[in-house]
């Protein structure tokens, strides 16, 4: 194998992660020569999706404190991932039947951040545009629900999605739809109406429906459901929330009735980051895994020089990367915002999750349960992504659960973590409980699912520093950074905002308005 | 062409080429989707993106084809590539002998990482530069004494070969096969892997590698994703019974104009 020693670069990439593999795709036209590199032995850094023995190896290498853990480089930020523990259930016992085992290893794809993309995501237009659409397979986020009761009389409820649903929901007295006609259709263009809410914008979001729509408590879980907000119902302002309730109405019937929300088949945006960095591949970028950046000398006026991690020497005159994969002094007493999340692989389809959300349209393979706290005081919800097999992520006839709750700041105990990860566990088995008493769409009898129980899962903490400066230009701007994609369950705009000013900087202005705008490689026989 | 009559069940598959440098990967795939031949030509960098419809009695298969490049420096870019793969395409140089090497290093490492349910063909390409051999091999004779004699000379020897692309076909018939067919095809039967030899200058037996890996794509694997094609997917859905699909078509997007138009609000 070549080495890399003494190479000279216009661009190195540090990081495979979604921002600065996107950013290898807004580059990958540009003629420059680029380098691109992941201290990883896989793509998709902190969004990658891994196979079930590279997830038991990937939480072997990231049991410990994030602080305390120095078992790879310490040259890079402090870990985001922490505190991983795999719990296998699958004993593989003899006469066990197939369905409550786990397949090969390789048929799954565990996604360690995942997330959704609203319909009307900048993304989503951004990959149309660049023609890389053609190269995924995106499915859709059918339903959103609510579960809620006990483990003895769990409740399963489908979130109304829009104003049809509200309609044609029975449960729904006249008033209460009323009400929620009323707040839907003031959130349809809130941002005309600023006056209006300006002044009850701080306003916690269940204070404001009650006294500004009329809506009693009852009914308030669906629609803060909607936010996808990890916080506390009462430390979401109105402020917040609209926006959030907006994105997904709007999102609405954009691709198919009855849906706003999709993502890439096998692993998510792991998915998206590799077809990136495919992309700059296929422009002559080089691509190096098992390699990171691991200092950087910044004297004025020569180009940089990198040292990787290999101990090879490598010059370069620009270098942009993530936060978490650049040799950069983190910002000192940065808070940070922390979510537990579990991996749950479950030994049945779940079918009531993906109903279908339209006749003879397409089949959903992925589902959002908001599971709200019932403890006194009330705690953070836990939110609940599931897909189906259809996603990819794992064998038929099984299911993964990715559930995530946020963590108060003030921890340190190993106790909140257990204690968050019982809730996770808790909210999971409701979740495979209310799947039994609710009717299948096709009236298919629940025998399969009496044998419902989770075969293995994995636990860990997930954080990212809380102020992140969206982009911080080191010295004289030959370095630049981008960051951390946001905790939240739904893609942010911004992750493709901070890309594109980035490479509006790299590209110096000379494609201005042309980013991820490509013309078809001709894919049809024209491989130039 | 054959998709504007009575829609047939379509589906997506994703396949791709590996192999040494200059064994014929790009010249197959040309073959395949451009029904063409370039004898010069240059080696791929990174990778090429290509597609191509295969029709089978019953159904369409839309082939999603990431070619990779042979002299891939730092071995990070094939991962990218197989992973997911429905189908791989093995190729080496009937006449390079270090080329079969290199193509059961890619298969060891296929059935190691790939997809489970991964097929794998192995292709030996360059058939034209033997043409004298060709029918005797096809009867599955003994070329093997081809191999066994071939290891002292192989480096100045296989050059020569692959090199002569222009005028070969005279002279060169018996010496410039470095890979009997015996050798490849046991090896083949061995690891369960599909297998053809090739001359993408020709043409010969190069549909048949990807319609026998349509052929040999298990219908479980197909099952749900069906495309229903690139437009029209709604009418299109419904018509070939699209309750099993889950893709969503991102061209399909309604009221790209504004934000009220498909919503709810
Ligand atoms: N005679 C003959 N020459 C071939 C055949 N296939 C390819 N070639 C020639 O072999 C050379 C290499 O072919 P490519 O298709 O570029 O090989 P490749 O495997 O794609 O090479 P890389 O992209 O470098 O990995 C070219 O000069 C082709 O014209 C064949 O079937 N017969
Ligand atoms: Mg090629």
């Amino acid at each position: 194998m070549e080495s890399l020693h003494g190479s000279d670069w216009d661009l190195v990439i540090a990081g495979t992660g979604l921002a600065p593999s996107l950013f290898a795709l807004a580059v990958s036209r540009s003629g420059l020569r680029i380098l691109h590199v992941d201290h990883h032995e896989y793509y998709g850094g902190d969004e990658a999706a891994l196979s079930l023995s590279e997830a038991e190896a990937w939480a072997a290498a990231h049991s410990g404190d994030s602080k305390e853990d120095t078992s790879t480089s310490t040259a890079f930020a402090p870990r985001c991932f922490s505190h991983a523990t795999v719990t296998r259930i699958d004993d593989g016992g003899e006469g066990a039947n197939l369905p409550r085992r786990l397949g090969p290893q390789r048929a799954y794809s565990l996604a360690l951040a995942p997330q959704i993309i609203y319909s009307r995501s900048n993304l989503v237009s951004a990959l149309v545009s660049s023609h890389t659409h053609s190269q995924l397979e995106f499915q859709a986020v059918g339903s959103w629900f609510l579960a809620s009761g006990s483990s003895s009389s769990p409740n399963l409820s489908r979130v109304p999605g829009g104003r049809e649903d509200v309609f044609q929901d029975a449960t729904l007295d006249l008033h209460a739809k009323r009400s929620l006609m009323k707040f839907l259709r003031f959130v349809g263009n809130y941002e005309e109406k600023e006056n209006e809410w300006r002044e009850w914008k701080d306003l916690p979001l269940p204070t404001a429906l009650e006294q500004k729509f009329g809506l009693p408590p009852a009914f308030h879980g669906p629609l803060i459901a909607l936010t996808l907000s990890a916080s506390l119902p009462n430390d979401i302002t109105a402020a917040e929330a609209l926006p959030r309730v907006a994105r997904h109405l709007r999102s609405i019937g954009i691709f198919g009735a009855g849906f706003a929300a999709v993502f890439p088949k096998f692993g998510g945006l792991a998915e998206v980051a590799q077809i990136a960095c495919r992309a700059c591949a296929v422009g002559g970028g080089v691509y190096v895994l098992g390699k990171g950046v691991s200092s950087v000398d910044e004297t004025p006026g020569d180009d940089l020089t990198l040292q990787l991690s290999g101990g090879e020497t490598v010059t370069t005159k620009r270098l942009v990367g993530s936060l978490g994969d650049l040799p950069l002094a983190v910002t000192n007493n940065t808070a940070w915002r922390t979510l537990v999340r579990g991996i749950y692989i479950v030994s049945g389809p779940l079918s009531p999750l993906f109903p279908s959300t339209s006749e003879g349209g397409v089949t959903p393979a992925g589902a959002v349960v908001v599971v709200p706290s019932t403890s006194e005081p009330a705690g953070p919800p836990i939110h609940i992504l599931a897909h189906s097999s259809e996603s990819g992520d794992c064998p038929s006839a099984q299911c993964v659960l990715y559930a995530s709750t946020i963590l108060s700041e003030t921890t340190g105990s190993e106790d909140v973590d257990v204690d968050a990860m019982h809730r996770l566990d808790d909210a999971v088995a409701l979740v495979l409980r209310s799947t039994l008493t609710t009717p299948t769409d096709g009236g298919e009898s629940n025998a399969e699912c009496s044998q419902l129980q989770v075969l293995w899962k994995l636990h860990y903490r997930h954080a990212v520093p809380q102020r992140q400066s969206s982009e911080r230009h080191e010295g004289d701007g030959r370095i630049l950074t981008l960051p951390h994609v946001s905790l939240d369950l739904a893609l942010e705009d911004s992750v493709l905002g901070n890309v594109e000013s980035v490479w509006a900087k790299a590209i110096e202005g000379e494609e201005q308005g042309r980013f991820l705008r490509f013309e078809s490689r001709g894919g049809m026989g024209d491989d130039e | 062409m054959a998709d504007s009559s009575a829609p047939k069940p379509s589906s997506s598959v994703k396949l791709v080429l590996l192999g040494e440098a200059a064994v014929g990967k790009s010249s197959l795939v040309l073959r395949f989707v451009n029904d063409d031949f370039q004898p010069n030509k240059e080696p791929t960098i990174g990778a090429a993106f290509l597609t191509q419809k295969c029709q089978l009695p019953t159904r369409t298969i839309k082939f999603e084809i990431w070619d990779t490049a042979g002299q891939e420096r730092f071995a990070s870019l094939a991962p990218m590539y197989y992973r997911n793969a429905q189908a791989a395409l093995v190729v080496y140089d009937i006449t390079k002998e270090s080329s079969l090497v290199k193509a059961k290093h890619w298969v060891a490492e296929l059935q190691r990482q790939a997809s489970p349910g991964i097929v794998i063909a192995l292709v030996g390409n360059k058939l034209d530069l033997c043409e004298d051999d060709e029918e005797a091999a096809e009867e599955e004779s003994s070329g093997a004494s081809a191999t066994a004699a071939a290891d002292d000379e192989e480096g100045e020897e296989s050059e020569a070969a692959a090199e002569s692309t222009e005028n070969n076909d005279e002279g060169n018939n018996s010496t410039a096969r470095k890979v009997s067919l015996k050798e490849a095809k046991s090896y083949a039967d061995e690891e369960n892997l599909l297998f053809f030899e090739t001359s993408a200058k020709s043409g010969h037996n190069v549909g048949e590698v990807f319609t026998a890996i349509a052929n040999a794509i298990p219908e479980t694997s197909l099952k749900g994703r069906n495309a229903g094609a690139a437009a029209g997917a709604g009418t299109q859905a419904a018509l070939t019974g699209a309750n099993e699909n889950s893709r969503v078509n991102l061209n399909a997007a309604s009221g790209d104009g504004g934000p009220k138009e498909g919503c709810a609000c």
